[in-house]
């Protein structure tokens, strides 16, 4: 199973850690703990899934948290003014998938490389949010959008499952759709993508779109278990996002990684600050945890080494 | 270059252009002019030898992490960890000279050698490990900044420096700042790096082609370590500038300076994916960034463009570079048939850029139109007063202009108080100038005053986010005769002329710790979410809180302090973790706006009715769950009255009717207020509970 | 009705002749072979073929209807499929995918059905009798497993026409035989197959016709049963040796002491076994050898890029330590790499930073780069070895190929170094840069240097070489005296049909 190194290495570690914190804290499994923990990685799980597919085609978007306040401040904006929030679960999205394909039409056809482009869209996007907003928060929501009006516990259990749905329509879309595979293939190998009749420049640009419209679900999402939607959202969490992707096993330079490695990942990555709470450890320390992870999960499965020799 | 009649003689000179702008950065040159044209126009001062000195300052810092970060693009690296090693550099000067004792100069190498150290583990993973740097510097960049938050547990920030310290931050020497040598120092030494050496010949091999470098015998591990060594080298000394500019040392130092550094090399014309670069592209970024952000401040336009602007120069200067350089090899561009840019595709984009335009500025619309019934009258109907950039006028004397500073632009707490500021403008007939950091952040406050000095203002009214490291610039203010007024939090004592005092830590403090043993019932455990932890009024709050705690409540426990970082959703976060780790908590106790509603949410969403919310926060975010019981009370005084107060106050001071030796001002519809010694009394803490919440609307 | 017919074609890349008219065809249910020395077109014109370039003239026609601006994708969908000598596989992918990707719906909305996708790889490995399971990743597969699913994978696209590269140079021999047997049943069905090959035992074993390149163009065209090895080799070489080639101003002393030392030289990386010969001074000794058989590892390790498992190397009596290419260099052992573009010279780098980056430190004064000297120095290089450029400040990958050549060859002239190793110093050069390629090298022996030159030219070899050393599977077989080196003889060495020791 040398395919699945990286993937069973992270996993051994989340199993590792959860051990330790049954000993020491064991109230942490409580079901409500467990389920606010799922409840808030769900945005950051939806994101993964987004930017596992940009990075498997060898690039990567510095964008998403800019993208994700711009989304969830329009959604709180459209309720505001009269929309059904039911309707935001579409409509959020395709604004997302609007800015993903500003950000793809800059890689694609203004062949700007993607770390530079997505640089731009996040600086410039924060700005004007901050700008237009002024820092004011969409305030006194109508009672349907938190929760949908669907109450506490449906909408928690409502978000987790569409979490999981994304996740199990990604697993579909990445093994058994051509354009998921070719996520795989063009970021392989993008000459020999086009030998076998596949296009990179469309592979990328739509890849890009479905991040942005993933980020909108999971704005929308993320934004209802609150009444009220603040202007500075999702600030740090394209970093966030990136680790949890690249701890899970997917490679930077494209063509190789697993969903079930994102999971996994997301979960290391997304109990650590619990864990320390529970811990009794000083959260301050959190940061360094994670870091600490990262280096890790990337020298730890020996990948590395087979890059080739390099003189000294 | 099939070309049957070469010429025999190979040129051996080259033109003056393809020397010095090898990329083709004369273009940014020429926009770096126009921008400096601009702002000559634009901005209030901006064309003055006291501005140019105050671009180098505050290019300084940013400019040493993109001297460094030239090389390394290159090569083809990147190295995200920079800021995060500045953090970690800061916060460690800090504790070798307040805590350890040692001497600044002693202090500095040891944090230098940090640096080192620093960059010797990314060197170590790149160079050796071949990890790609983008990933290896991603998990240093956590750890780095992870370990300073970690040992200074968040909160600590060290400002006990020596003036001799401090003056390399602070000080002229001959009317230019003592940071420029160490600016002028690096440049010279990294343009030798790179441009004279055969190490720099050496890196340029590299990024252009690593598997070339290594068949011509280069030692590529060695060249690499080294770039990223000294990348550690000069975030420290990078940290070491900050620190004496600042007077302050804690664990955020430097935060996001990484991308800056790296729009700056880019802007530059070094390529993302190496083999061209120059470090006078990069000086040439660094004053486009510098300038603009400068420029705008002096032009009161607010900052948030700057942010707009650096993003659309990205990709234009990215865009341009590749128009100007037709003979490079860049990349093939894609047949018609590789990705038919159809009409349809031209039509989508647009769509999505013109929606994204119209939906931020309905946005911007709704809101000013919802608030508007907000604020008294026509105050509002007058959109922002920042947003009219009008070619300068000279002041009528009669109308002062009147600079107001909140902590943070996007906290709900300052847009309320905003609100205030504004109807005393009205009221008053000043010229109002509100802008300030977009996120906590002592260093922009900093670099907003100065270019307030430089524009030349009346007064100066500033909520203190660090006292160490706002002081100094005030006190430069008062010498440039302008009167210079904290309100909210406050600086040092004699770096301004008066506080406005909303209410005293004291007051703040005992009442929150009151009302908490009264909703507790004197006994049991509570937790408190802070905002960031390094602000200064938070944790005289929190030493308050402590002593009443001590003094009066022995039944009662403070289990654990935890950071929000002023922002709702971590706030919310930490909540549900206390509540699930410390299950006899009652009570959390919020004190920043955002924290309030936040920890709120958790509290009802955890079903928990026998736990307590309450804190410092603004009776519109908290409305809801005042009502709902699951906050009890929130203490606060009346924000809209204290930046109406703060424009009042200011005013007074400039128009002389408010002088030291004072008991009583007259403020508006305020009536008269107490002034006691150099501070102005807005009045006891408010506690809002349900039953008077619906009194207020900020 | 020939299946491909191509008439004069022609193509002309910057500076390079690489087809001068070529007239070809392949009927359907045939085997043609194509032979002809390295960079005698056999590449350009398959990629012409497949329409990975277009040619500047000529006609061709694929089953009497006219090919033109055609690409690999749509002359895939006609029916030409083309394996390269490298496997073109996505690494990261199974075998099943890798089968399957080229044959299916490009569309990226279909639905992938891998129960198909396996029985269909399945179902095409069998059918060339490879044991491979469908679902390993194309990483964990050896050369010739690869090898198999490449050869697999273009049987797979329903192809009418099928060309093939060099398909057993990563092979074992029992398994170039059972593709022989699979390539004899597809011609039985029908298909037309170009075969590649420098092995002419092949050509022999399975080509129903053979036509014979040269300096691009056709030679001529025979029936299997028409020619015999010797004629081929005949006309691969060609004739008008002698004045091609430089003449030596000194003689070449062969009892001089060995400049380098080689002995037992092994790698078991690179397949190098029991290497063993002596470079003197101002001798060129010329490596011949098929595609694959251990030149180029020999160059590599002899510069410290590949691990020496066992024997020694001296140079002027010093042992060296080889272990990093640096060591090398330090030790006076130049190498100019067979792929120029990414290993010889550095492209985005002027010509005056290629020429002096293997002598910067004796450019340096103080740490710092005398920019004069460098100037100077390089000037002076480009201008002896005759470089056409403009400036010596243009980036020396905006050169043609034969000038890059000679910016890398001045880079290590600069160096003077004990020992040039040349690999491949004339691929994909137009004649002129070539002869001038050739005086520099002997003038270099001529100075006192050693020069190893490896080339898949035998012409090249054996007119300016003084002696001839002949691989095969990483063994040096032979090294031949110049008088007794002849075509024939070099290149029945080569194929191992003779045997000798040196």
């Amino acid at each position: 199973m040398s395919r699945f190194r990286r993937e069973l290495a992270v996993g051994a570690a989340l199993v590792v850690l959860l051990v330790v914190v049954s000993i020491t804290a064991p109230r942490f499994f409580a079901p409500a703990t467990l389920v606010n923990l799922g409840v808030d990685n769900a945005k950051i799980l939806i994101c993964a899934i987004g930017m596992m597919a940009v990075i498997l085609t060898g690039n990567i978007d510095l964008s998403v948290g800019s993208v994700l306040a711009v989304c969830a401040y329009l959604g709180g904006l459209a309720v505001k003014s009269g929309l059904p929030p039911v309707l935001l679960l579409f409509l959020v999205p395709v604004v997302g998938a609007l800015l993903g394909a500003l950000n793809g039409w800059l890689v694609v056809r203004a062949q700007i490389p993607a770390i530079i482009a997505t640089l731009a869209t996040m600086v410039g996007l924060r700005g004007a949010l901050q700008w237009a907003t002024q820092g004011r928060w969409v305030l006194d929501l109508p009672p349907g959008y938190q929760w949908l009006g669907l109450g506490q516990e449906t909408g928690q259990i409502l978000i987790i499952i569409a979490a999981l749905v994304v996740f199990a329509v990604a697993v579909y879309v990445f093994g058994w759709v051509a354009g998921g595979r070719a996520l795989y293939a063009v970021g392989a190998d993008e000459e020999a993508a086009r030998l076998v009749g596949l296009r990179p420049p469309q592979v990328y640009f739509w890849s890009f779109v479905a991040l942005g419209a993933l980020t909108g679900l999971a704005a929308c999402l993320d934004a209802f278990r609150f009444r009220d939607v603040p202007s500075s959202g999702g600030l740090g969490l394209e970093l966030q996002v990136i680790a949890c992707v690249v701890v899970g096993g997917t490679s930077i330079n494209g063509g190789r990684g697993s969903l079930w490695g994102t999971l996994i990942g997301v979960a290391l990555l997304g109990v650590i600050g619990t864990v320390l709470t529970f811990q009794g450890i000083n959260a301050a320390w959190a940061k360094a945890i994670q870091g600490l992870i990262i280096l890790l999960a990337v020298t730890a499965d020996g990948q590395w080494r087979r890059g080739g020799r390099v003189d000294g | 270059m099939a070309n049957q009649t070469p010429p025999r003689q190979i040129a051996v000179r080259q033109s003056w252009a393809e020397r010095w702008f090898p990329n083709r950065e004369w273009a940014l040159a020429l926009l770096l002019i126009i921008e400096l044209a601009a702002f000559a126009v634009l901005g209030r001062n901006f064309a003055t030898a006291e501005n140019a000195a105050e671009l180098v300052r505050l290019g300084v810092e940013v400019g040493l992490l993109a001297l460094a970060m030239t090389p390394i693009i290159v090569t083809g690296g990147i190295d995200l960890s920079v800021g995060s090693l500045m953090g970690l550099s800061a916060v460690t000067m800090g504790w070798l000279v307040e805590v350890q004792g040692l001497a600044p100069g002693a202090a500095a190498l040891a944090v230098l050698g940090l640096g080192a150290l620093a960059g010797g583990l990314n060197a170590l993973l790149i160079a050796r490990g071949r990890i790609p740097a983008l990933i290896v510097t991603l998990g240093t960049f956590s750890l780095f900044r992870g370990l300073a938050e970690g040992l200074t547990g968040g909160m600590v920030s060290y400002s006990k420096f020596p003036p001799g310290y401090l003056a390399l931050g602070q000080s002229y020497l001959l009317g230019l700042p003592y940071q420029l040598p160490v600016l002028l120092l690096a440049a010279a030494g990294y343009w030798l790096l790179l441009h004279r050496t055969p190490q720099g010949r050496g890196l340029y091999a590299i990024g252009s082609s690593i598997e070339g470098a290594h068949f011509t015998g280069l030692p590529v591990a060695r060249r690499l370590t080294l770039v990223y060594v000294l990348s550690g080298l000069m975030s420290a000394a990078a940290a070491l500038v900050y620190v004496a500019r600042l007077g302050q040392a804690k664990a955020d130092a430097g935060t996001g300076y990484e991308l800056i550094a790296i729009t700056a090399v880019v802007l530059g014309g070094t390529a993302i994916t190496g083999g061209r670069g120059t470090i006078l592209g990069t000086l040439l970024g660094l004053a486009a960034i510098v300038v603009l952000e400068n420029g705008l401040r002096l032009a009161a336009l607010p900052a948030e463009l700057a942010q707009v602007l650096t993003g659309a120069l990205l990709i234009s200067a990215i865009l341009a570079y590749r128009w100007a350089q037709p003979s490079a090899p860049v990349p093939a561009p894609l047949s018609a048939e590789e990705f038919e840019m159809k009409t349809s595709h031209v039509f989508t984009l647009s769509l999505a850029m013109v929606v994204s335009a119209l939906i931020v500025a309905a946005g911007n619309w709704m809101l000013v139109s919802r608030l508007a019934p907000v604020a008294a009258g026509p105050v509002v109907a007058a959109p922002a007063p920042v947003a009219a950039p009008t070619a300068p006028e000279p002041t009528p004397a009669a109308r002062p202009t009147i600079a107001l500073m909140p902590k943070n632009k996007g906290d709900a707490y300052f847009v309320s108080c905003r609100l205030g500021a504004e109807e005393a403008a009205q009221e008053a007939n000043v010229e109002l100038l509100w802008d300030g950091p977009t996120q906590p952040d002592a260093s922009k406050q900093n670099e907003v005053v100065e270019a307030w000095i430089t524009r030349g203002v009346d007064a100066i009214a500033v909520s203190v986010e660090n006292q160490a490291a706002i002081s100094t610039v005030l006190r430069k203010a008062r010498q440039r005769g302008i009167k210079v007024v904290t309100w909210d939090a406050d600086s040092e004592k004699d770096a301004r002329d008066y506080f406005i005092n909303q209410a005293t830590a004291e007051g703040i403090g005992q009442t929150l710790m009151d009302e908490a043993a009264r909703v507790m019932g004197e006994r049991g455990e509570f937790a408190i979410i802070s905002a960031s932890l390094t602000a200064s009024n938070q944790n005289d709050w929190i030493k308050v809180i402590r002593a009443r705690l001590a003094e009066r409540y022995p039944n009662i426990t403070l289990k654990t302090i935890e950071p929000s970082d002023d922002k709702r959703d971590l706030a919310f976060r930490k909540a549900q973790d206390i509540l699930a780790a410390h299950p006899n908590v009652k009570l959390i106790m919020a004190i920043a706006a955002p924290a309030v509603p936040g920890a709120a949410e958790a509290v009802q969403q955890s079903g928990r009715a026998d736990v307590k919310v309450i804190g410092l926060s603004l009776p519109n975010l908290c409305r809801t769950f005042i009502k709902d019981g699951v906050v009890d009370c929130i203490v606060l005084w009346n924000t809209v009255d204290l930046g109406y107060l703060t424009v009042l106050a200011s005013k007074a001071l400039v128009t002389g009717d408010l002088q030291p030796g004072a008991t009583s001002l007259a403020a508006g519809r305020l009536g008269t207020l107490e002034v006691a010694g150099d501070e102005v009394l807005l009045g006891k803490p408010f506690v809002f509970n349900a039953s008077n919440i619906d009194d207020f609307d900020f | 009705m020939a299946l491909l017919r191509a008439t004069e074609i022609e193509k002309v890349y910057p500076g390079v002749r690489a087809l001068a008219g070529v007239t070809f065809d392949v009927q359907p249910g045939e085997i043609h072979a194509l032979v002809g020395e390295n960079g005698a077109g056999k590449s350009t014109l398959i990629k012409v073929f497949t329409g990975a370039v277009a040619a500047d003239a000529g006609s061709l026609e694929f089953a009497g209807e006219p090919l033109a601006g055609h690409d690999p994708r749509s002359s895939k969908s006609l029916g030409i499929a083309a394996i390269y000598q490298q496997p073109a596989l996505f690494s990261t992918l199974t075998v099943a995918e890798n089968l399957n990707l080229g044959a299916e719906d490009p569309r990226l909305t279909r639905r992938v059905n891998w129960r198909a996708r396996h029985a269909r790889a399945a179902e095409l490995l069998a059918r060339v009798g490879a044991s491979i399971d469908p679902r390993r990743l194309v990483s964990s597969l050896s050369m010739p497993e690869q090898q198999w699913v490449e050869i697999a994978r273009a049987l797979g696209t329903d192809a009418k026409l099928l060309i093939l590269d060099e398909p057993t140079a990563c092979l074992p021999a029992e398994q170039a035989h059972q593709l022989f047997d699979v390539l004899r049943e597809l011609r039985a069905q029908g298909l037309g197959i170009v075969y590649i090959t420098h092995r002419l035992e092949e050509v022999f074993a399975l080509a129903d016709r053979v036509t014979v390149l040269r300096d691009g163009a056709t030679v001529g065209t025979w029936a299997i049963n028409e020619v015999d090895t010797e004629r081929l080799i005949a006309a691969m070489v060609g004739r008008a040796l002698g004045d091609l080639y430089p003449a030596r101003a000194v003689a070449f002393d062969g009892t001089a002491e060995p400049l380098l030392r080689v002995r037992g030289l092994s790698s078991a990386a690179s397949g190098l076994r029991e290497v063993s010969f002596d470079l003197r001074p101002g001798e060129i000794l010329g490596l011949a050898g098929l595609v694959g058989s251990g030149r180029t590892e020999l160059a590599r390790a002899l510069f410290g890029l590949e691990p020496i498992s066992n024997g020694e190397v001296q140079l002027r009596g010093q042992a060296l330590s080889l272990r990093h290419a640096r060591q090398a260099v330090d030790a006076g052992i130049a190498y100019v790499p067979e792929d120029r573009r990414r290993h010889g010279i550095i492209g985005d780098l002027s010509n005056r930073a290629n020429a002096t980056l293997a002598v910067l430190p004796r450019l340096t004064h103080n740490g710092l780069m005398d920019a004069v000297a460098e100037t100077r120095v390089s000037a002076d290089l480009l201008t002896q070895l005759d470089v056409r450029t403009p400036s010596i400040f243009t980036p020396t990958g905006h050169l043609s190929g034969g000038n890059q050549q000679k910016v890398a060859l001045a880079r290590w002239l600069a160096a003077k170094p004990a020992v040039f190793i040349v690999d491949e110093p004339t691929q994909g050069v137009d004649v002129g840069a070539k002869a001038e390629i050739h005086r520099i090298l002997a003038q270099l022996a001529d100075e006192g240097a050693g020069v190893l030159l490896i080339s898949s030219e035998l012409n090249e070899v054996l007119g300016l070489a003084d002696r001839v050393g002949v691989m095969r599977e990483g063994r040096l077989v032979a090294v031949l005296e110049r008088a007794a080196a002849t075509p024939e003889r070099v290149l029945s060495l080569a194929l191992g049909q003779a045997q000798e020791v040196a």
